[in-house]
C-alpha cells in the first residue's frame, strides 16, 4: 500500500524525517518496503507575470512573452504553450534553476536541466515558463500552469503552492502490509500508529455528519436483501454538480501514491478512501432507475460491463447493486459502466457501505481482479465508518464542483453490532511477553489506538475499536501492547530453562549424517533435486512396489507447468538430468548422492501417514565414468558395477545392517515395460526389501546423452534401511583373539558360468567356526584352462582363541574342497 | 703380496655403489667365487711362506668382510632408495588423488542450525511433505478463505475422488504443520526442530522457485516467554553470521502466532546507497491459542514459541548467492565449492 508522507502530515505531524518514519513504522509491524521521493525542490521558480505575448518571427510553434519577474524590467522568455495569455500568472524558472524534466520519450524517467540565457530561433528567451509536469507536480503538459490571479509578481513558487496545501517534494512509502492490519489502509489508519508511537494525536478533518433520515432519505430508497452480505448501506446525495477537473492539491493527492486523477467526483472517492480507509462509489443519479439501490446476489451467471468497459460474467451468488431494474455495480469491487459520473453528471449518489470480507474476496477471487475497493472490503473496513466517509466526501464534491449536500442521508444498518470487550490481565502479558510493562503505559498505548479501558480486578475490560476487527482475543492486545512499546524493549534473558528431558531424534536422521560423512569421503556428491516433474517421465520411471503392478504416479492439480504436473517417484530421473547437465559441461567422472522424498499413491489397505498417498524419504548413488582421477602414471577404466556395489557393501557395513542379502534379479521384463536398468541386484534384509543397486540401460542413458560411460545407480528406502540398521550406539565389546592366524588359497576349477558368491557362501558356512573371513583374489579364464571352465582363488583365514594345529587346518580345508565340489562341482586346481 | 691387501682396500673404499647394478658388479669384481679380487688373494695363500700365512689369512678375511659390509650397507641403501622412490625421484610430480566429494550447501546450513539447536536442546523431527489440509492449514488457524489457500499459492494434489473438495491433499507449504504432527503425537514439554522441504506454487525466478526448505522451531512448556523467543534466535543469528551481527526484531503476522515477529539482518553492501539493507531471515511469534486448541494443549497453562525459517535465504546470505535456482541445477564446479 502507498502512502505519501505530505499527505499523512496533514493528519499528524510528530516532526519525524521520512528516513525516521520509516523506521518507526517498520518496528511498530508496519513494515515499509521501498520509500520513494517525487518531485523537486523548485529553488529558483517565482510567480511572474506575463504582460505582453507575441508571435515569434521565426518559428509558427513559439511564442515570444514579456514577463515580469518582480524584479524591474520584465524579461523575453519563448514558449511554445497553447494555452498561454497576456495578463495571466504563471510559474516561470528563472535563469540558473535546475529542474528535472520529463522525458518526453520514456515517461517514468526524468532528466536535469539548468535553464539558461539562450537564444531560441534567433531571440532572446530569459526563463522558462513552466507546466505542471515540467514542475514535477503532476502528469500534466496540456499547458503551462497558470495560478491565481492575485498572486503575488516574484513571490517563490514553493511559498505560492505551501499557501495551497501543495509541497513541492514528497516521499512515498510502499507499506508491505500484513493481512490483519485493514485498520492501516488508509493515512489516517497510518496516522494513528504514528500518533500512538509519538505520543501524539490524530488531526481528523472536521466534517457534519448529518443525522441519518432527512430529504436525502426521502429522494433515495436502500434495500438490502442480504443483510449477511451487506450489513450497512449508507447513501448521501449531492446535487447541481459541475463535474471538472481536480484542483492541484488533490490531484497530487492522489498523484503521489500512483492513482490516475480523473474528474473531481472519481478523485474525491478515491482521496476518501486512501484518507480514511472507506471505499465509496459515486453514481450518477440520472442513471439509477426510480432512485431506488436493492443490494442482492445474482440468481445464475450474469453478464456485466464494469466502468473500465470489460464484459464480465459474474458468477451465481454475487453480491450486486441493483437499481429498480439491473445490476449497477459489483459490490465491493467495481462499479458498472452504465451508471458512473461523467462530464455530464449533474447529481450523484455517493454509496458508502460494509461488505462482508469473505463475501467481496470470493468474488473477487471468481473475478480475478483486485481494486483499492476490494483489497479493503476482503480484509475488513471500519465496522462503523460509513457516515463519516459518505459525509467527507459529499463536502468535497459539493465544495469543488459548485454543488449542494442534500441534507440528510440513507443509512440501512439493520443490526448494529455491539463492540466486543476483551480483557487483558496484566500478569498474562507479563507471562506472554517476559517483561513487566507497567499498567499505565499499557492503558495509555492501548487508548492511543482508540481502545476504550475499563480497570477492573480481573484485569483490564478493553473495548476494542470498530476499525480493529482483528482484535478478538488477549494475545490480539498482548501483541499491541508489545508493538507499540517496541520489540527491541523485549529483554534478551541471560539464561533460559531447557525441559528435562535428553534430545530425540529419529534413526534415519542421525543414520543420514553418518551416510553424508561416509559419502563424501568416498568422492561422493550430494545433490537437490526438483521433486517435481513431467507426469510421463514420472511413469515411465515409475515401478510398482513388489506384488504390485499398479501405484499411479502422484499428480498436482495445479502444476507451474507440464514440466512440473507430477511428483518424483523415485530418485532417478533427477540424477540422470544432473549428470547430463554436468556431462554437457565437460564433467566426467560423476559421483552423485541424493536424500529426498519419493513419493506414489498408497495401494489399498497400505499403511501411509497421509491416506491414499506413500512418501517416504529415499537415498540414491550413481556414478559414471572413470573410477579414479587420471594420474601420470594411471590411465583409470570406467566405474563399472562391482565399484558401485563395492561402496553399498561397504555403507551398509558401516552402518551395521546385519543379515544383508545381494540378490541378482531379471529385470528384463517387467509387466511388459521397457526396462530402465539392467545387472539388477535387489538389497534385502530377510523379506524386507531395502533397495537396488543396477546399470541404467543404454537406452535410457542415451536419452540423457550419457552414452560415452555406463551409468550405474543404487536406490534405497531410506526408513527401511534405517530401521533395519544397528542404531544402539551402545555395542558390547568382543576381546580381540591374541591368537595367532592362519591364512591359506584355496583355487579350483567350476564351469565358467557358475557364480562365485554361492561358492563363497559355501565356503563361510563349512569354515565356521573356526575361518575367520574368506576373500576371492583372483577369477581367470584363459590359457591353461578349458574354454568352459573358469579358475576362481579365494584366501582364508583361521583363527580361534587357541593356536591352531597345522592338521586342523588341513582338516578345515579338505571339507571346504569337498563342499564345493558337492555343491558346486568345484575341482581344486593342481 | 700385503701391498695387495692395502691396495685392495684403498680401491674398494674408493668404490662407488649407485645401482644394482653397480652392486652386482661390486660382488664380482671383489667377492666373486670365479674371479673376484679377494677369493683370488685366499687362492694365493699357499704361495706364501707358512710364518705369515696366519698374518695374511686374518688381514684377507677382515677385508673379506669390510667388503661384504660396504657391499650390504649398500644394498641396503639403494633398497631403502628405491622405496622412497630411488634416490633422483621427481618430487614435483602431483600425488595420486581420489576424488572430492562434498555435502551440498544446503544440507550444510541446515546442519549448521539443526547443530545449534541441538546444542540448546532441540529435538529433530521430520515429517510428511504431502499434507491434509488439517495439518497444514486448518489446525494452524487459517481460515477457510484465506488468501493463502489459493491455488496460486498451493499446489493441491489430485485426488483418486473428488469427494475430498473440503479437506484437499496439499504440498505442506511450510514446515508447520510438522508443530501440529508432534503436538498431536506428545505432550508438553515439547522442544523440537522440523527440517524440511516445503513448496509454493510460484513463478520461477533468481529470488524464488517452486521449493525450498525451512526448519521449523516449536517450544512449548509453562512460562514460556517471547524474551526467550528473541533470547533464542538471536543465538542462532548469531552463531550463523557471527557475534558482531546486527538484528532488528519487529512485529509482522501469521495465522498460528499471536503476537508475531520477524527477524532481520542488517547486510551490509558498500555499493549500496545505504551501506546495506535489512534482510529478513525468519518469522515467528507465541503459538496461537487456537492452534494449543486444535491439538488438546491447556493454552491457560502452557505457553510456546514457534519459528520458521528459510534454509536456501540462510545460505543465500552465508554464501553471497544470488540466484535460488543454482542449488538446483546441482552444477559440479558450483557443488565443488562447498
Amino acid at each position: 500500500m502507498k502512502l505519501s508522507y505530505r499527505w499523512l502530515s496533514q493528519y499528524v505531524a510528530p516532526n519525524w524525517s521520512p528516513e525516521a518514519l520509516v523506521e518507526e513504522l517498520t518496528m511498530a509491524g508496519l513494515e515499509v518496503e521501498t520509500v520513494t521521493p517525487i518531485g523537486q525542490s523548485l529553488d529558483g521558480v517565482v510567480v511572474g507575470r506575463i504582460e505582453a505575448v507575441r508571435e515569434h518571427p521565426n518559428a509558427d510553434r513559439l511564442v515570444l512573452c514579456d514577463v515580469d519577474l518582480g524584479d524591474g524590467a520584465p524579461v523575453q522568455i519563448a514558449c511554445g504553450a497553447p494555452n498561454v495569455e497576456a495578463g495571466q500568472k504563471a510559474s516561470v524558472a528563472t535563469v540558473g534553476t535546475t529542474l528535472s524534466l520529463p522525458n518526453s520519450d520514456d515517461p517514468d524517467e526524468r532528466q536535469e536541466i539548468t535553464v539558461e540565457a539562450r537564444e531560441m530561433r534567433g531571440e532572446a528567451s530569459r526563463g522558462m515558463i513552466c507546466a505542471e509536469d515540467e514542475l514535477g507536480l503532476s502528469d500534466d503538459h496540456s499547458g503551462i500552469m497558470v495560478l491565481d490571479e492575485d498572486a503575488p509578481v516574484g513571490l517563490p513558487l514553493t511559498e505560492y503552492l505551501s499557501a495551497h496545501d501543495i509541497a513541492p517534494e514528497d516521499a512515498v512509502l510502499d507499506i508491505e502490509l500484513t493481512p490483519n492490519r485493514s485498520d492501516a489502509a488508509s493515512h489516517i489508519g497510518v496516522a494513528r500508529d504514528v500518533a500512538a508511537l509519538a505520543d501524539a494525536s490524530v488531526e481528523r478533518p472536521e466534517v457534519s455528519v448529518p443525522e441519518a433520515g432527512g430529504p436525502a432519505a426521502d429522494a433515495v430508497t436502500v434495500d438490502i436483501q442480504d443483510e449477511e452480505g451487506c450489513p450497512r448501506y449508507v447513501a448521501m446525495l449531492v446535487k447541481d454538480v459541475d463535474v471538472q477537473p481536480s484542483p492541484l492539491w488533490l490531484r497530487r493527492r492522489l498523484s503521489a501514491i500512483g492513482l490516475q486523477p480523473r474528474n473531481h467526483v472519481v478523485d474525491v472517492t478515491n482521496f476518501v478512501l486512501h484518507e480514511c480507509g472507506q471505499p465509496l462509489h459515486a453514481f450518477d443519479r440520472a442513471e439509477i432507475a426510480n432512485d431506488t439501490i436493492r443490494v442482492r446476489r445474482t440468481d445464475g451467471e450474469t453478464d456485466f460491463t464494469t466502468l473500465d468497459d470489460q464484459t464480465r460474467t459474474l458468477p451465481d451468488d454475487t453480491l450486486l447493486i441493483c437499481d429498480a431494474e439491473r445490476p449497477v455495480a459489483v459490490a465491493g469491487i467495481m462499479g458498472g459502466a452504465n451508471s458512473e459520473v461523467s462530464a455530464d453528471t449533474t447529481n450523484v449518489v455517493i454509496e458508502s457501505a460494509y461488505f462482508d470480507p469473505s463475501s467481496i474476496r470470493r468474488t473477487a477471487k471468481a473475478l480475478d481482479v483486485q481494486t483499492d475497493s476490494s483489497y479493503r472490503f476482503e480484509r475488513g473496513v471500519d465496522r462503523a465508518g460509513q457516515e463519516w466517509a459518505a459525509a467527507r466526501a459529499a463536502e468535497l464534491i459539493a465544495t469543488l464542483g459548485d454543488g449542494t449536500v442534500v441534507p440528510g442521508m440513507v443509512d440501512e444498518h439493520p443490526t448494529p453490532p455491539s463492540p466486543p470487550t476483551v480483557t487483558l490481565r496484566p500478569d498474562r502479558l507479563e507471562q506472554v511477553l517476559g517483561m513487566e510493562i507497567p499498567t499505565g503505559e499499557v492503558t495509555r498505548l492501548l487508548t492511543a489506538i482508540g481502545v476504550e479501558i475499563d480497570a477492573q480486578d480481573d484485569g483490564l475490560h478493553c473495548t476494542v475499536p470498530t476499525w480493529r476487527p482483528d482484535i478478538s482475543i488477549e494475545e490480539d492486545l498482548i501483541e499491541e501492547v508489545a508493538r507499540l512499546h517496541g520489540y527491541d524493549q523485549i529483554p534478551e534473558p541471560e539464561r533460559v530453562p531447557v525441559p528435562s528431558r535428553t534430545p530425540e531424534h529419529q534413526p534415519g536422521t542421525v543414520l543420514e549424517r553418518q551416510t553424508h560423512d561416509l559419502l563424501r569421503g568416498r568422492g561422493y556428491r550430494e545433490i537437490y533435486t526438483n521433486s517435481m516433474l513431467r507426469t510421463d517421465r514420472a511413469e515411465r520411471f515409475n515401478v510398482p512396489p513388489a506384488g504390485s503392478d499398479k501405484a499411479p504416479v502422484v499428480e498436482t492439480k495445479n502444476p507451474i507447468s507440464e514440466e512440473m504436473a507430477a511428483l518424483r517417484p523415485r530418485l532417478l530421473p533427477g540424477a540422470l538430468d544432473v549428470m547430463q547437465h554436468n556431462r554437457n559441461h565437460g564433467q566426467d567422472a560423476l559421483r552423485l548422492f541424493e536424500f529426498g522424498h519419493v513419493y506414489r499413491r498408497a495401494q489399498e489397505h497400505e499403511a501411509s501417514i497421509v491416506p491414499g498417498y506413500a512418501e517416504h524419504p529415499a537415498l540414491l548413488l550413481a556414478v559414471s565414468g572413470p573410477h579414479a582421477p587420471t594420474g601420470w602414471d594411471t590411465d583409470p577404466r570406467d566405474a563399472d558395477l562391482f565399484d558401485l556395489k563395492g561402496l553399498v557393501e561397504t555403507l551398509l557395513d558401516d552402518l551395521r545392517v546385519p543379515e544383508l542379502n545381494l540378490t541378482p534379479r531379471d529385470v528384463s521384463s517387467s509387466n511388459g515395460r521397457v526396462p530402465i536398468t539392467q545387472h539388477q541386484i535387489d538389497v534385502t534384509v530377510g523379506e524386507t526389501a531395502l533397495g537396488t543397486l543396477a546399470q541404467v540401460t543404454p537406452d535410457v542413458a542415451a536419452d540423457f546423452d550419457l552414452d560415452d560411460h555406463p551409468v550405474f545407480v543404487a536406490e534405497f528406502h531410506w526408513e527401511r534401511l534405517a530401521a533395519a540398521a544397528a542404531t544402539d550406539g551402545a555395542r558390547t565389546y568382543t576381546p580381540v583373539s591374541r591368537f595367532p592366524v592362519v591364512d591359506r588359497d584355496l583355487a579350483v576349477l567350476v564351469h565358467a558360468e557358475q557364480p562365485v558368491g554361492p561358492m563363497q557362501n559355501t565356503i563361510r558356512e563349512t569354515g565356521a567356526p573356526l575361518l575367520r573371513r574368506v576373500d576371492v583374489f583372483d577369477v581367470y579364464q584363459g590359457e591353461g584352462i578349458e574354454d568352459d571352465a573358469k579358475s576362481v582363488a579365494f584366501t582364508l583365514r583361521f583363527g580361534a582363541d587357541r593356536t591352531l594345529t597345522d592338521d586342523e587346518v588341513d582338516a578345515q580345508i579338505d571339507a571346504i574342497t569337498d563342499a564345493l565340489d558337492r555343491e558346486h562341482n568345484a575341482s581344486l586346481r593342481q | 703380496m700385503p701391498d695387495d691387501i692395502d691396495e685392495l682396500r684403498t680401491q674398494i673404499e674408493a668404490e662407488s655403489i649407485e645401482s644394482a647394478e653397480e652392486a652386482e658388479a661390486f660382488r664380482i669384481k671383489y667377492l666373486g667365487r670365479n674371479q673376484g679380487a679377494i677369493p683370488d688373494l685366499f687362492d694365493q695363500i699357499g704361495e706364501l711362506p707358512p710364518e705369515e700365512r696366519p698374518e695374511f689369512g686374518k688381514r684377507l678375511n677382515a677385508l673379506k668382510e669390510f667388503a661384504q659390509e660396504r657391499l650390504d650397507e649398500a644394498k641396503a641403501r639403494l633398497e631403502r632408495e628405491e622405496q622412497s622412490g630411488g634416490a633422483d625421484v621427481d618430487l614435483t610430480l602431483p600425488g595420486r588423488r581420489g576424488f572430492r566429494g562434498s555435502t551440498h550447501p544446503l544440507t550444510q546450513t541446515t546442519e549448521e542450525i539443526l547443530r545449534i539447536l541441538h546444542g540448546l536442546g532441540f529435538s529433530t523431527y521430520e515429517g510428511p511433505e504431502i499434507e491434509t489440509d488439517w495439518h497444514n492449514f486448518s489446525a494452524l488457524n487459517f481460515p477457510p478463505d484465506h488468501p493463502a489457500r489459493d491455488m496460486q499459492d498451493t499446489f493441491f494434489l489430485q485426488d483418486e475422488d473428488d469427494a475430498s473438495a473440503d479437506a484437499p491433499t496439499v504440498l505442506r507449504t511450510h514446515t508447520s504443520p510438522g508443530q501440529i504432527r508432534i503436538m498431536e503425537e506428545q505432550a508438553p514439554p515439547i522442544r523440537v526442530a522440523v527440517p524440511g522441504r516445503v513448496y509454493r506454487n510460484e513463478a520461477i525466478s533468481y529470488k524464488s522457485f517452486c521449493l525450498f526448505h525451512q526448519v521449523e522451531l516449536l517450544y512449548v512448556d509453562e512460562d514460556v516467554t517471547m524474551a526467550q523467543l528473541k533470547q533464542v534466535l538471536y543465538s542462532i543469528a548469531r552463531a550463523l553470521f557471527g557475534d558482531d551481527v546486527t538484528l532488528r526484531f519487529r512485529p509482522s503476522y501469521f495465522p498460528f502466532t499471536e503476537p508475531s515477529a520477524e527477524v532481520d539482518v542488517w547486510w551490509a553492501d558498500d555499493e549500496s546507497e545505504d551501506g546495506g539493507q535489512w534482510m529478513e531471515i525468519l518469522g515467528c511469534g507465541m503459538v496461537h491459542p487456537n492452534v494449543f486448541d486444535a491439538v488438546g494443549v491447556d493454552t491457560e497453562r502452557y505457553t510456546g514459541y514457534a519459528v520458521g525459517m528459510g534454509v536456501e535465504r540462510m545460505a543465500m546470505l552465508r554464501h553471497g548467492i544470488d540466484d535460488i535456482r543454482v542449488f538446483y541445477e546441482n552444477d559440479v564446479r558450483f557443488l565443488d565449492q562447498f
